[in-house]
């Protein structure tokens, strides 16, 4: 397996999706940095960040944005390992090597998880650490809500991040069906609404319980995208 | 001589229409096989279908004396093949897409990428992305990829298109090659039928979904393919003479006035004599050899026949 991932990576030029998460981390942590210490939520009258109730701390914009553009990242990245394959053809060319095609679809949909998933861990081990340097010389317009001595703050980054990036797997499955990497894209979007929206004083975004739905939610739509592979035609 | 390759009532239906019925198809250890039939016959059908890309609707397949089941996979690594247009990843180069079929097919012959690349003569540019190849050097390095790990059987759907006649010759004299020196076994469909006499052993006829005719070129060769050429200015009178006073029935009008008779108990001079001695202006007159091409467009065309008269 770990062999079909190496080849995915080498395949699909890697390199480019390197490339992407670098300037997006940069470009993140620039926004984030704005946020807390050039004060571009603030209110103009109140001089205090104009942020939703229970967004008030820097986690929040932190935790938003990141989870954002990596949905949209690892759903553009899937469309391109697998949707464009079936348009493309390739994949006509993988089943016909002597490897299970679950093996493939499951190798190809890891190779997406673990290059999106250690990109978006490292993003934000780079946000929270330049926000908790920047607290050393300047007073963040964002209380900062979050201890990098714990263990727990550790646990916590890498479980959400676990989730953000396997929500893409129920994008996936709606650009399978549809054939279409635009669809996977809107799906995503989709996916960003429901999670982080506000409508009024209700979101889901808070919710305990909620992510490890999702999380249960993208693991049955990985599977429905793959298990049935071995005896469908490819058509 | 085993066969490596056979398919027992293969069905498929898609959207209630059947695209195949019926075929049985069998192809010989270390023979190649012609694959013939019109556009929409079939082919690609069959041919993906025993590649194990379709699942049959109904029937089976036997490849290597085993029954290919939709979740067989281990058997693809004895096969290689082209069906339709390859793919290929545009970004990478020749090379690299060879080296990743080596990869994926577990093979690692020191030195084969290279060996394969001259034999198609892709050594220049195999360093180049195959986004700046022309369509027939696609053609070529599909044509690398599918012999690259020397597989038991080669299944080619049109493997010339795009191709320059000089590279026709090149495809044929290397598949050539591949069956005599490793005793490859070539399953090969085209629509040029002078391509495929020039080298198949066997060739199958499919048409409309289903097959018509599996005969090898010696028994083409040898049997019903020499006829006499008529071509008379009364057609309906030199009909009479033939069927009535000469007593042949294995003749056929063609075009126009041009009779083609097969039966070879009659000699040219003795048909001359009859004609003349009836009445029928006889405008040319000759022996002529059925070319493949006349076989296959006369089984398609009792076919097409058939189904009108149904």
């Amino acid at each position: 397996m770990l062999k079909l991932i190496k080849l995915e990576w080498k395949k699909n030029n890697t390199k480019r999706y390197l490339l992407k998460a670098l300037v997006l981390a940069v470009l993140l942590c620039l926004f984030i940095l704005a946020l807390a210490y050039l004060g571009i939520a603030n209110d103009p009258d109140t001089g205090v960040p104009d942020a939703a109730p229970g967004n008030g701390t820097i986690s929040a914009p932190i935790e938003l944005f990141t989870g954002m553009c990596y949905l949209i990242y690892t759903s553009s990245m899937l469309s391109a390992f697998i949707i464009s394959s079936y348009r493309n053809r390739t994949m006509e060319l993988m089943f016909s090597y002597p490897i299970r095609r679950q093996k493939i679809l499951v190798s190809q949909m890891l190779a997406v998880w673990i290059f999106s998933f250690t990109a978006l861990v490292l993003t934000k081990l780079l946000l929270y650490g330049a926000v908790l340097a920047g607290s050393l010389a300047r007073q963040s317009a964002f209380p900062l809500d979050y201890s990098m001595d714990s263990p727990h703050f550790y646990i916590q980054l890498i479980l959400k991040s676990a989730v953000t990036v396997s929500m893409s797997f129920i994008a996936l499955f709606i650009g399978l069906r549809r054939k279409s990497a635009k669809a996977a894209l809107i799906t995503s979007f989709l996916l960003i609404l429901l999670t982080q929206a506000n409508v009024g004083d209700i979101t889901l975004a808070g919710s305990a319980v909620f992510p490890l739905l999702l999380a249960a939610i993208s693991l049955v739509f990985a599977v429905l995208s793959v298990c049935r592979a071995e005896t469908r035609d490819l058509l | 001589m085993a066969y490596i390759l056979q398919t027992h009532h293969l069905t498929k239906t898609i959207g209630g229409r059947d695209l195949v019925r019926d075929v049985n198809l069998h192809v010989k250890e270390g023979e190649i096989y012609g694959f013939l039939g019109p556009n929409g016959a079939g082919k690609t059908t069959v041919m993906r279908l025993i590649t194990n890309l379709w699942k049959p609707t109904s029937g089976t397949i036997e490849l290597f004396g085993e029954r290919l089941t939709p979740k067989s996979c281990q058997v693809l690594g004895r096969i290689g093949s082209i069906i339709e247009f390859p793919p290929f990843y545009e970004q990478l180069s020749g090379f690299e897409n060879l080296k990743l079929h080596c990869e994926y097919m577990g093979y690692y012959r020191q030195g084969c990428i290279e060996e394969t690349l001259k034999l198609l003569d892709l050594a220049a540019a195999g360093k180049k992305p195959v986004k700046s190849y022309s369509l027939g050097m696609k053609e070529r390095l599909g044509i690398a990829r599918a012999i690259l790990c020397r597989p038991e059987l080669v299944i080619l759907d049109e493997p010339t298109n795009g191709l320059d006649p000089a590279g026709m010759r090149q495809i044929r004299e290397l598949l050539r090659s591949l069956c005599a020196r490793y005793g490859t076994t070539i399953l090969i469909s085209s629509h040029i039928l002078s391509e495929i006499e020039s080298i198949a052993d066997t060739i199958g006829i499919i048409n409309g979904g289903t097959m018509q005719k599996e005969i090898s070129m010696n028994e083409i060769e040898h049997t019903s393919l020499a006829y006499v050429e008529v071509t008379a200015a009364n057609p309906q009178r030199a009909a009479w003479v033939l069927s009535e006073k000469l007593g042949l029935s294995n003749f056929r009008l063609t075009e126009g006035s041009c009779f083609r008779i097969y039966d070879d108990s009659i000699s040219v001079q003795e048909l001359s004599r009859a004609l003349a001695l009836n009445d029928v202006e006889v405008t040319a007159l000759g022996r002529k050899n059925e070319t493949l091409e006349d076989y296959f467009l006369k089984i398609t065309a009792e076919v097409n026949g058939h189904a009108e008269a149904d």
